[in-house]
């Protein structure tokens, strides 16, 4: 990524210093932040930063002030929207699954499938507004614009986030839905669940016991697969709804070449995506009945 | 449901509900504000930027960090509401003759940190602009400046090396620079901390500002100015044009510093918000490559600079917010003489493929035009290209990429064309003279005419302002001959308010927090 970052057009120098820079002005500002050195040296200097969790300081997005504050303060705001609206996915996508597949076939399956097709089909973006328009400039339910941190009022946090964490549950929700449906007509039918019928289980013990754990497996793969763009997929979404992020950080840093800040979220993206991937693996194995 | 014989649905009860949240989990800009202190904060959201680099004049570019800065701070001059250059520190000023003048400065301002406002910091800041180890940006602006006397501690004069027509205009509250610092503060804490907790002698303090956030601001009781009546002002950073318009109508923010062009028709009908809006001191173009490749051809350039409406730009990338220009001179810009739209600028397919015969380059030939930004600006270069192509058969493709990439490859000359524009600039030699000088530094597209260089030359030494106004007017015929650049059209400027903000008086320079210090909220 550094390297790439480099080839591409572009001047951190015009980023922060705008475009009325001089050349004396823009050659200061290369030797104030080594960019006139080799891209060797450079990439010398980030790595041995960075190796004992050094990540210097912005230069151009947000001047002179160290990026690990920087991440420190968005990454909560990240991670709360997106767990916020993980856990807004997985409630509507085990009722609407368990609901589809429990009448598949039937008019409420087919209600429950379209607006799954709709949900994915649904561009971010275009969501959002609608979101907005409907439910914070119609109905007045929610504010339109503005986050408040959790750091400063979990219950606050939970109000002004809902609709941001609406609009990135929304798809999510569609393919959870989707995947928890087929999985559950799927084990329905198989012979173990035959057998605990011609047993006498009740239909709900059955439910939970032989279909619903076996569903959950490929269940909560998928969720593991999507919670990896979860991070990225936000980024639309924190802008519109101005919520101070990490998406919106990486993006607005890539656009004004602060290399190093990218640099530092890519690997903040690195390594949640490891542990999220880590937790996963351990909750299916924990859910596999044979594993059990 | 009811309530007193009053029939309640479940929407209103939904809306109760929302509304006690709302009451009880306000936005960050809006925190504490209750009912006792429902007049004590502005929510001024700053829309369509979010990055802030410095809060230090002389460092400043950004028109975002000029929003700030003008509340920040004074300068020795600034413009009224009737964009007359009035005195500001500065109690009164005299043209002592042609390279010389005198201001007298006001006695007993105080800066933020208690200092006091002296001729010794004028002469600090106007040096400190100029030093050249400081790469000061917007250093060309005082370069004409020979000599800076302080005659006694509220009187300096200011000598130029020849007349200097711009000066005035540059010694204003506006992208100049040349806003005054307290001497002592830099002193004290150094260039780095003032960028970011900045002392001036306007009538808010910087308090706090969280880089891509929000910025805080706190009033300055001590201010020349007399007290700002809001005690405090939040400053959210919005990213998106669109969500500063659905903050505003939703209620989180009292004001924006600018409006999507799309939406300005509709939400001038809706009650809960008011448009200001007037013509614009800004200029868009097409800037071409005049060193290489097909733009480096005159009737290339005239061909396609004929072969587009500009009319039409107005309509489908403004929504009729703006006006068709034929030069690069704002017509809100008093040195604007009107100029009738040349041959070359107006829409005639006919004469664009006659002109295009004239050329080595045919149909067919081949060029890029890079965009970025918003979707207005690509609106712009699609339009520009799709009209062009269609009437001349040439192939202008697109390429979107951001500003920084595009006016890299612009100035080193690797880029055949590219949309571009400036605002907020107050001086013609801002504008034309840095656009159309070959040594002027918006010339990123490498033009070069001695006749120009003598007109321009010309314009800032004459005093006079209508034989100035003479002089651009005969640079724009010779711009609009040459074409360097396609002129495009020029753009209104817009702030939405909420009804109960009073006192905020709009200026053609996109201007925004000097006004603060007289809102009012009802």
């Amino acid at each position: 990524m550094f390297f790439v970052m480099r080839a591409g057009h572009g001047d951190p120098a015009l980023s922060a210093l705008g475009d009325l820079a001089t050349p004396e002005a823009i050659a200061a500002f290369h030797k104030r932040w080594g960019l006139d050195a080799p891209l060797v040296v450079q990439f010398w200097r980030w790595l041995s930063g960075a190796l004992v969790g050094n990540f210097g300081v912005s230069m151009t997005i947000a001047g002179g002030v160290p990026i690990a504050d920087l991440i420190a303060s968005r990454l909560p705001n990240t991670m709360f929207i997106g767990l916020y609206a993980l856990v807004i996915a997985v409630m509507i996508s085990l009722l609407a699954g368990t609901v589809s597949a429990l009448r598949h076939g039937r008019l409420i399956d087919s209600a429950a499938t379209s607006m799954a097709v709709l949900g994915i089909s649904m561009p971010d973006f275009w969501l959002s507004y609608v979101l907005v328009y409907a439910l914070a400039l119609g109905a007045g339910l929610f504010p339109s614009y503005g986050f408040i941190s959790p750091a400063d009022s979990l219950v606050a946090a939970l109000y002004s986030g809902f609709l941001p964490a609406l609009a990135v549950a929304a798809p999510m929700a569609a393919a959870f839905t989707r995947i928890l449906r087929t999985a559950l007509i799927e084990t329905l039918y198989r012979d173990h669940v035959r057998v605990a019928r011609s047993l006498g289980f009740t239909g709900a013990f059955i439910f939970v016991h032989y279909v619903l754990r076996n569903a959950l497996i490929p269940y909560v793969t998928v969720i593991g697969l999507q919670v990896r763009y979860l991070l990225g997929g936000t980024v639309v979404v924190e802008r519109i709804f101005g919520v101070p992020g990490i998406g919106a950080l990486m993006v607005d840093a890539a656009f004004g070449r602060d290399y190093a800040v990218v640099q530092a979220c890519a690997l903040t993206f690195l390594v949640i995506v490891l542990i999220v991937n880590f937790l996963v693996d351990t909750l299916c194995n924990a859910l596999n009945p044979r594993a059990a | 449901m009811s309530i007193k014989g009053k029939h309640v649905t479940r929407r209103d009860a939904l809306k109760l509900t929302s509304g006690v949240m709302a009451a009880g989990f306000s936005m960050p800009w809006a925190a504490g504000r209750g009912l006792a202190q429902q007049a004590a904060t502005l929510r001024a959201g700053i829309a369509g930027f979010n990055v802030i680099n410095t809060l230090d004049p002389m460092k400043a570019t950004l028109i975002p960090e000029f929003y700030v800065i003008y509340g920040a701070f004074n300068a020795l001059l600034k413009f009224n509401s009737k964009m007359e250059v009035v005195p500001d520190l500065a109690e009164s000023f005299t043209v002592a003759n042609a390279t010389t003048l005198e201001f007298k400065l006001r006695k007993g301002v105080k800066f933020q940190d208690g200092s006091d406002f002296s001729a010794d910091d004028v002469k600090f800041t106007l040096d400190r602009v100029a030093d050249e180890k400081n790469a000061a940006p917007n250093r060309s602006k005082v370069t004409a400046i020979q000599d800076i006397q302080i005659v006694d501690p509220y009187t300096i004069r200011i000598v130029t090396k020849a007349p200097f027509a711009p000066l005035l205009n540059y010694l204003t509250n506006t992208r100049t620079a040349t806003q005054i610092v307290s001497r002592t503060a830099i002193k004290a804490h150094g260039d780095e901390a003032f960028g970011r907790r900045p002392v001036g002698t306007g009538p808010y303090i910087v308090k706090d500002w969280k880089s891509g956030e929000s910025l805080e601001l706190e009033a300055f009781p001590g201010a020349f100015s007399g007290a700002p009546k809001v005690a405090r002002v939040m400053c959210p950073l919005i990213a998106e044009e669109s969500s500063g318009m659905t903050a505003i109508l939703g209620g989180q923010i009292d004001l924006t510093s600018t409006a999507p062009f799309a939406d300005v028709p509709a939400l001038e009908k809706r009650p809960e918000v008011k448009v200001l809006k007037q013509a614009g001191l800004n200029t868009r173009y097409i800037a071409l490559n005049n060193r290489k490749g097909p733009f480096a051809d005159i009737n290339f350039r005239r061909a396609v600079s004929m072969a587009f409406d500009r009319e039409v730009l107005v309509k489908a990338v403004l929504f009729g917010e703006g006006v068709a220009i034929p030069g690069v001179l704002p017509p809100a810009l008093w040195a604007d003489a009107k100029p009738a739209f040349g041959q070359y600028v107006t829409f005639n397919p006919e004469r664009a493929r006659a002109e295009l015969a004239k050329s080595p380059h045919k149909a067919g030939t081949e060029a890029t035009l890079l965009v970025w930004g918003s979707n207005w600006w690509r609106r712009m270069g699609e339009i520009v290209a799709g009209q062009a192509n269609q009437v001349l058969g040439i192939k202008i493709k697109l390429e979107a990429t951001d500003f920084s990439a595009a006016y890299s490859r612009m100035k080193a000359g690797e880029a055949d064309a590219m949309v571009m524009g400036w605002l907020g600039f107050v001086d013609p030699d801002e504008y034309i003279g840095e656009l159309a000088g070959s040594k002027g530094f918006r010339n990123i597209h490498g033009y070069a005419n001695p006749k120009m260089d003598e007109l321009l030359d010309r314009g800032r030494t004459e005093i006079d302002p209508a034989k100035r106004k003479q002089v651009y007017a005969e640079a724009e015929r010779l711009l609009a001959d040459d074409l360097p650049v396609l002129p495009c059209f020029c753009s209104n400027v817009h702030n939405l308010l909420r009804p109960n903000v009073k006192g905020f008086v709009q200026l053609p320079y996109s201007n925004f927090a000097d006004q603060f210090g007289t809102v009012e909220l009802g």
